[in-house]
């Protein structure tokens, strides 16, 4: 069964909003999640990582404190997402020199934002992990090695060049056990059902038989 | 200045819910942009299969064939017994059952859809599928539709009139929902570029389907002394919808899409009031749909309290315009005066009647803007992080200024809470005070949110640029996006409250439907409306560019 990017959007975004994420960040989610699987990176997968490890916890700890050129989080691990946005805010910074972030969580995440940085600059950009590397122009994205679930510190600057670009998808195949943890996530945004909700919340009750 | 081109309206005019839940439909409705394109282009319709059996059970399948392209509904007529009948989202069976394939399907697509297509949200359709959806009888006139025919006669008109639909679909779901299509993978064809065309045209097909099954089951029990329907009585039958609240937070959701929809209107309206002068045909023209519009008005039944009094205003203000019509449109800028004397005159109903109906003359300077009224932009989304916080907050207040000075603590401005329900995962309306249901609030209160965010930005120093303030402030990321948002959309906004005690959901499901093309707004409650659309439309054999625009506006006697 394949999802349409509009579930894999949707899904990302009612998850990460479950997981505690305030609506704009929760916002980043979806699109990020989107934007990786459109280019045939399991997105699902990495925010299904991100999400069981931030859980409910603190937005600021999982911040960056953008001072100077390295970012890191006062709780240790960096946020892709919060990082991400971030990062996309000061698109600017970039094209003064490269950034380097500390440890982060599920890095690949970092992508759509790198990219949203390329737009912004028209230019191109690249993050570097020890052992792996993703370089996008804000539209194509190739990635050489695999980004790990955790990775101890990237380097992101200006500059590279896309060799050998990602496939584009319409479609998404997450795993269902990734499906799963998102779905869990994402019925915590529900409210249970009452009978007072069920017949005033939905406005009707009326017979159809009409 | 009687010479200068006439100003869009202002959005703090224009976006006030009470306006919103007054609007019609007109020209770049997109029921009639489809129709319109339909003819002009020569599309080619087919009943390719229909199998149904007396019991009117079985499958059915139409193809529109494009120039370019064909698209098929595949139809699944069910029995369903009446205690299961619900227009309610959250039904389990339905009376039929459609999906809108993208092309010609073969055997292998209709069995696979139909192990799906039946089921609904519990079932899943393909990228092949564009649409998913589901219509139910109006049981009254149905039984006495196939009774009529069964017997020989044609139905009583009075009866159509009553109701205006054989049934009436509980749930259009494009753009992806179910694992259809993504709207993006469509967007780009040129028939499919403008807003909801793939829904528009799965309901013009359903509504051909629903004709030729009440013929079947009238043939299958008159036998031999069954007739057909007339065709002038046929093209009066609409398609009933259903809606409820899931389409009021879509115009919140979307605000730079609605936002293009207001502004098409605006810019329409606008460009007409600039005409200097009206020649003798446009005139005539404009009196003719006015005439007819009093018809349709005359045939809008509601028992909603709520829609009874705004009916009654409209048929005031109709009165009105024809006084007022007696002394013509002469002169200088006749439209302008027209619209200005309405602003004084006359109801939002009747103003908002007659910015659609001075339109109409004027094809050439208005149906190309529909082609604006897509998304199309993908980078509004992004936030610019170097826009200093000063901007951000002029920004907020040129959409919300006047919501910065309300309390927004008062139970009144915050009675209510946007949520979705567990079941079925539909939005719903909650009292904030009265159920445990804040913590799962949607984002659905921009004026509120905007008033904090102003708040909290008002702490900081104005050239700071509001990527600073992000870092800090992750919570007021939303309302900045949309801060941003508002410079590509000034009509994106809704000026009022949404939340407050006073809000009527029906007033932004209208607001949607009219630019679907739809007509005779019946509300059921405060967040729940039936509507028709097609009403008057040709059917596909009947279809040309004659009669593929005007339609919505009905004949006396017709």
């Amino acid at each position: 069964m394949t999802l349409s990017m509009n579930e894999v959007e949707a899904t990302a975004k009612r998850a990460a909003r479950g997981a505690g994420y305030s609506w704009g960040l929760a916002e980043e989610a979806g699109k990020a999640t989107r934007w990786l699987c459109e280019r045939d990176v399991d997105g699902c997968a990495a925010l299904a990582v991100l999400l069981q490890a931030f859980d409910c916890a603190r937005e600021a700890d999982w911040s960056p404190l953008a001072e100077g050129s390295h970012w890191q989080a006062p709780g240790g691990n960096l946020c892709p997402l919060l990082a991400g946005a971030a990062l996309s805010d000061h698109a600017r910074d970039l094209q003064v020199g490269a950034l380097v972030f500390g440890a982060t969580l599920a890095p690949v995440l970092l992508l759509p934002f790198a990219a949203s940085c390329a737009a912004q600059s028209q230019g191109i950009v690249s993050v570097g992990l020890p052992n792996a590397r993703a370089v996008t122009d804000g539209d194509a994205l190739a990635i050489d090695g695999v980004f790990p679930e955790r990775a101890e510190n990237m380097e992101i600057h200006m500059g590279g060049e896309i060799a050998a670009p990602a496939a584009r998808r319409s479609r998404a195949a997450p795993g269902s056990d990734m499906l799963q943890i998102l779905d869990r996530f994402a019925r915590r945004t529900f409210a249970p059902a009452t009978e007072q909700s069920r017949l005033s919340g939905a406005g009707a009750g009326l017979s159809d038989n009409d | 200045m009687s010479g200068a081109k006439t100003a869009r309206r202002d959005p703090a005019i224009v976006m006030r819910l009470s306006r919103l839940g007054s609007l019609h439909q007109c020209r770049l409705s997109f029921m009639r942009v489809l129709t319109r394109r339909m003819a002009r282009d020569r599309w080619r319709f087919e009943r390719r299969q229909f199998d149904i059996d007396n019991a009117g059970v079985g499958t059915a399948v139409y193809t529109a064939h494009g120039p370019e392209r064909s698209y098929s509904l595949v139809a699944f007529a069910h029995d369903l017994p009446d205690a299961l009948r619900s227009d309610r989202v959250i039904a389990e069976a339905w009376d039929a059952t459609f999906a809108l394939y993208d092309g010609v399907p073969d055997e292998a697509d209709i069995k696979r859809l139909s192990q799906n297509v039946p089921l609904q949200e519990a079932g899943r359709v393909s990228e092949r599928e564009l649409t998913l959806s589901r219509a139910n009888r109006s049981v009254r006139l149905w039984k006495h539709v196939v009774e009529a025919l069964a017997e020989g006669r044609q139905p009583d008109s009075d009866q159509i009139d009553a109701v205006g639909y054989l049934m009436r679909t509980t749930a259009v779901y494009g753009s992806g929902k179910f694992g259809a299509a993504d709207r993006e993978t469509i967007a780009d064809r040129p028939e499919m570029h403008g807003p909801f065309q793939v829904e528009m045209l799965s309901v013009y097909l359903i509504r051909t389907f629903v004709r030729d099954l009440v013929e079947h089951m009238a043939r299958a029990r008159g036998g031999g002394n069954a007739v057909a329907l007339d065709p002038s009585i046929a093209r009066r039958l609409g398609i009933g919808n259903s809606t409820g609240l899931g389409m009021a937070p879509y115009i919140v959701n979307h605000p730079v899409l609605f936002g293009n929809w207001i502004m098409a209107r605006e810019e329409a309206i606008a460009r007409v009031c600039s005409l200097a002068e009206a020649n003798d045909g446009e005139v005539e023209l404009f009196r003719d749909v006015l005439r007819r519009a009093e018809i349709s008005v005359e045939r809008w039944r509601s028992e909603h309290p709520i829609q009874i009094e705004k009916l009654a205003l409209l048929r005031a203000d109709l009165d009105a315009i024809r006084d007022r019509m007696v002394s013509g449109l002469h002169g200088d800028h006749p439209w302008r005066r027209l619209i200005d004397w309405a602003g004084k005159a006359l109801n939002e109903e009747g103003q908002e009647l007659l910015t659609s109906l001075i339109l109409e003359p004027y094809g050439d300077l208005v149906d190309g803007l529909a082609d604006c009224m897509a998304d199309t932009r993908t980078d509004t989304f992004r936030i610019d992080g170097s826009m200093p916080v000063a901007k951000v907050r002029d920004l907020i207040a040129s959409s919300f200024g006047w919501a910065l000075d309300a309390n927004w603590q008062e139970r009144q401005n915050c009675a209510r809470v946007w949520y979705v329900s567990e079941e079925k995962l539909e939005p719903r309306l909650g009292e904030r005070h009265e159920e445990p249901l804040a913590a799962y609030e949607q984002p659905l209160a921009p004026a509120r949110d905007a008033a904090l965010a102003y708040e909290a930005l008002a702490q900081w120093d104005e050239n700071i640029p509001v990527a600073r303030f992000l870092l800090k402030h992750p919570e007021h990321r939303h309302t900045v996006r949309r801060a941003q948002m508002s410079r590509f959309a000034p009509y994106g906004e809704i000026r009022d409250n949404t939340i407050g005690a006073q809000v009527l959901p029906i007033d932004m499901l209208r607001a949607k439907l009219s630019f679907f093309g739809a007509t005779h707004f019946d509300p059921r409650s405060d967040r729940w409306v039936r509507i028709c659309m097609y009403a008057g439309a040709p059917f596909p054999e009947e279809l040309n560019e004659k009669n593929s625009d005007l339609w919505v506006y009905p004949e006396a006697g017709s």
